[in-house]
């Protein structure tokens, strides 16, 4: 201890072991990974042309993960699944299976993350969101997510009051002013990167997981009727989706206490009847702004409304048995599954979105039903 | 007159040690407004949302930058350079070059924080300062680390006592973590996520081998001095030291548990991590049980007071941090903003306190002049109020963000961020107080630093009148 050069081999050989393990053992472990099949031979070769994973990056979203880091959203996004045992990752639908070592082998810097104040990104690129979402959501997260506290980058685009090549509509709330962003390169980059993040194949080491099949099984009982469409559908969904969409399917259908006699006026097909009752599947109301679908559950709608630019003039009482009896949580899942189903593929609708406007609107009586010019004034 | 040895000792380190806390004292206010900004851009995703340059990555990355290299780079020359000094009982070596080093490794820190906001960011843990900044910053800790250890070669009693060891063992263990983060991630830079345990590994090993045995070495400087009391159960300390020596390195990697690393690095965190309650327990029963021999001295001696207030915080955080290392409460705490709990409460509620200690402490023994006790006192109720509220609203903060992450039905943006946005508000305020109580702090010290500022243009105005009169 006295004398400084013995001392500092004592202190410095204390850290050399920890070096020794991490780096020099690591690297011997897992550090010349290569890409391989999904199945191997049983004597563990590569099956002759087979396809191998994980994919070289493509150049662009090479670039974007450049732009990705030199922003910093690696402050607040992670980029790994982690183990079942770990954390319910996957049951989010944050990725079909946990991340393991090999898929991040061409990534030449590695954001793998430490904290998730945003969500896990690791497959981002299997989400199905468009090219025009993203770049909404990085030009202002909060015209897509009202409660998103992810910043906005205007600096990444150009703004314009009319349409032009490669603009993207900004999604409104007033319709008559419309808004339009030109995407720079450097945003093109950071969406084809965000596009390239997904892993969808099977590795030896680890295939897909899973998702509890008992949750969407008997989803599947409670059901009416079920066509063979929306249940392939349903089961690629994450679990929590699927099930808000089967509950919702509950609450359309029935006609007892506790359900919500949708199916009487809008039919079983979400078609309505023509010139009595308006259309679900395919309509501009019920795939726009969610707001007015909210409030229309909470208190009804009368007068006249135009649906996909046909008038319709008929009273819709509270849904509910009684009248406007649903709560947050049953006006959620029916509109999240009238969102998604004939054909319908629309965001979902949370118990919270729901709480929030019925707290805007806490001082309007029960049954005192919108009108449509009213709706849209808001 | 005649200098007593102690005066001779800290009248040659007088210009050394006050350039290095001004500029400590500079990067501290730096750091203060970059955390306010990072703050409250978590609690208006608008605040200053349109300037490239500061967005809330960007800014959260600078601000733990100024705050480890800037503010905690030169408070860490400044106090080992007094603390070496005296208890070398030597004259310190090497002035002139120890204030250009220091103003390279200054200029190096500015340099790569303009780089961070102007986009050059490296995806290195706590290396994210632009590569080229790095060769600069490390060149000039090695002359200053040399001239410290050339000083502590020149003591004249042969033994060495536990602040020595800490002290020494900070220093020298920066470099040696910069080497081999440096060689492997850069140099000759590894591949996947091997990447990433490596950068995780440097980030923290630098709060667990830089800044921790740094303020440990400290507390065990100051508590016996201010006290006039040996330390309670000596003996312990450098079973202490080499724990610290042996297992933090190994420790740090638990934050990987579940990640796409092979299961052994995890797992050997964990245990390590568990260890680690030995190292802690000792140090706390070194500083507690001679201090609180005497409740009084504690309490009215502020310096002393900020010192304990840092070691009991590392003591009760240590553990919790213990606890957050086994597998089943990691799995919940594991990337909730837990993280910035520990960060914090080592930078702030630990290594802060007591340099803060420290610097009260030194500052009138090298100057001559003293700080007003209203003036300590109240920088030290408002550190301690917002080190308070920033770790509590983060413990808190974190535990519901981690239990609810955990539950896949709750919507992310709706449900499980917006149940801690409140949080993010309570730490916005936290840190308010915090940039007032450290103003004050960079006040008091500046105040005693530079008595008169102006002096030269007295001086040089004086001679042009005398000149004018000859």
């Amino acid at each position: 201890m006295n004398n400084i050069f013995k001392f500092s081999i004592g202190i410095l050989s204390a850290l050399a072991f920890a070096w020794l393990a991490f780096v020099i053992g690591a690297r011997k472990q897992f550090g010349d990974l290569e890409p391989t099949s999904s199945i191997l031979e049983d004597n563990g070769s590569i099956p002759e042309g087979a396809e191998l994973f994980p994919k070289q990056i493509a150049g662009i979203a090479q670039q974007g993960a450049k732009e990705y880091i030199s922003l910093g959203c690696t402050t607040c996004h992670t980029q790994q699944v982690r183990l079942e045992d770990s954390g319910f990752d996957v049951e989010r639908g944050w990725g079909k299976r946990p991340s393991v070592a090999r898929d991040y082998i061409f990534h030449e810097d590695i954001t793998i993350g430490n904290t998730r104040v945003g969500p896990d990104l690791a497959n981002i690129g299997l989400r199905s969101y468009s090219k025009e979402w993203l770049h909404q959501h990085l030009f202002e997260p909060q015209s897509l997510i009202s409660e998103s506290i992810c910043p906005p980058s205007p600096f990444l685009y150009e703004e314009k009051d009319f349409d032009t090549n490669n603009a993207i509509k900004l999604k409104e709330d007033q319709i008559d002013k419309p808004r339009f962003i030109v995407p720079s390169l450097r945003a093109n980059r950071i969406v084809s990167y965000l596009e390239s993040l997904k892993q969808d194949y099977e590795l030896p080491e680890m295939s897909f997981i899973q998702q509890d099949e008992e949750i969407i099984e008997t989803s599947e009982l409670s059901t009416v009727s079920e066509s063979k469409n929306s249940d392939s559908n349903l089961s690629k969904l994450p679990t929590w989706l699927a099930s808000q969409i089967a509950s919702g399917k509950e609450i359309y259908m029935k006609a007892a206490p506790g359900g919500g006699l949708c199916f009487t006026c809008h039919q079983p097909t979400g078609l309505g009847l023509p010139g009595q009752f308006p259309p679900l599947a395919g309509s501009d109301w019920v795939l726009g702004d969610k707001e007015r679908l909210i409030k229309i559950s909470m208190h009804g709608l009368m007068g006249e409304i135009e649906v996909n630019g046909v008038k319709y003039n008929n009273v819709m009482a509270p849904p509910g048995i009684p009248p406007g009896s649903l709560t947050d949580q049953q006006i959620a899942d029916v509109l999240t599954y009238i969102r998604n189903d004939w054909g319908n593929s629309a965001s979902s609708v949370s118990p919270a979105e729901v709480a929030n406007i019925r707290s805007t609107v806490k001082d309007r009586a029960p049954m005192q039903m919108w009108t449509s010019a009213e709706l849209k004034s808001n | 007159m005649k200098f007593t040895a102690e005066q001779i000792i800290d009248k040659s380190a007088k210009w050394v040690i006050s350039f290095f806390i001004a500029s400590a004292g500079l990067w501290l206010l730096a750091a203060a407004l970059l955390a306010y900004c990072a703050a409250a851009k978590l609690t208006d995703p608008f605040f200053l949302s349109t300037f490239e340059f500061f967005t809330y990555g960007k800014v959260k990355i600078a601000q733990a930058n100024a705050f480890v290299y800037g503010w905690g780079g030169n408070s860490i020359f400044a106090v080992s350079i007094w603390i070496i000094a005296r208890l070398a009982q030597a004259e310190l070596r090497g002035r002139f070059l120890l204030i250009a080093s220091g103003i390279i490794w200054n200029v190096g820190i500015t340099l790569g924080l303009m780089g961070i906001l102007d986009g050059h960011m490296n995806a290195h843990e706590m290396l994210e300062m632009p590569r080229e900044i790095w060769p600069l910053l490390f060149i000039s800790y090695s002359v200053i680390a040399s001239f410290i250890i050339v000083t502590h070669r020149s003591r004249s009693k042969h033994e060495t006592i536990a602040p020595q060891w800490f002290i020494l063992a900070s220093l020298l263990w920066f470099p040696a973590l910069f080497i081999i983060a440096w060689n492997g991630l850069e140099i000759n830079p590894a591949r996947g996520t091997l990447q990433a345990v490596l950068s995780m590994w440097f980030g923290q090993s630098l709060i667990w081998l830089w800044l921790t045995p740094f303020a440990l070495g400290v507390a065990y400087y100051l508590i016996p001095a201010i006290t006039g009391r040996p330390i309670d159960k000596y003996y312990l300390a450098i079973f202490g030291f080499w724990c610290i020596a042996l297992l933090a390195p190994w420790s740090v990697v638990h934050h990987l548990e579940g990640g796409p690393v092979p299961m052994w690095i995890p797992a050997i965190g964990t245990v390590m991590s568990i260890a680690m309650i030995f190292p802690i327990a000792v140090a706390s029963t070194n500083f507690h049980a001679t201090a609180f021999k005497d409740i009084d001295i504690v309490w009215n001696n502020l310096p002393l007071r900020f010192v304990i207030f840092g070691t009991l915080s590392y003591t009760i955080s240590s553990y919790i941090g213990v606890v957050f290392s086994l597998p089943a409460v990691a799995k919940l705490t594991q990337f909730s903003i837990i993280n910035e709990f520990h960060f914090n409460q080592r930078v702030y509620g630990f290594f802060s306190m007591i340099v803060f200690g420290a610097v009260y402490h030194m500052l009138p023994r090298i100057t001559g002049k003293d700080i007003p006790v209203g003036a300590k006192s109240f920088h030290f109720w408002t550190s301690a109020l917002g080190v308070l509220m920033l770790l509590l609203a983060y413990l808190i903060g974190g535990l519901t963000h981690g239990v609810l992450a955990q539950q896949p039905s709750l919507d992310w943006a709706s449900s499980v961020i917006a149940s801690i946005r409140p949080y993010f508000l309570i730490t916005q305020i936290a840190f308010v107080i915090l940039g007032f109580s450290q103003l004050v702090f960079v006040i008091n010290i500046w105040k005693v630093l530079f008595p008169n500022p102006f002096q030269f243009l007295n001086n040089s105005s004086n001679d042009s009148a005398k000149n004018a009169v000859a």
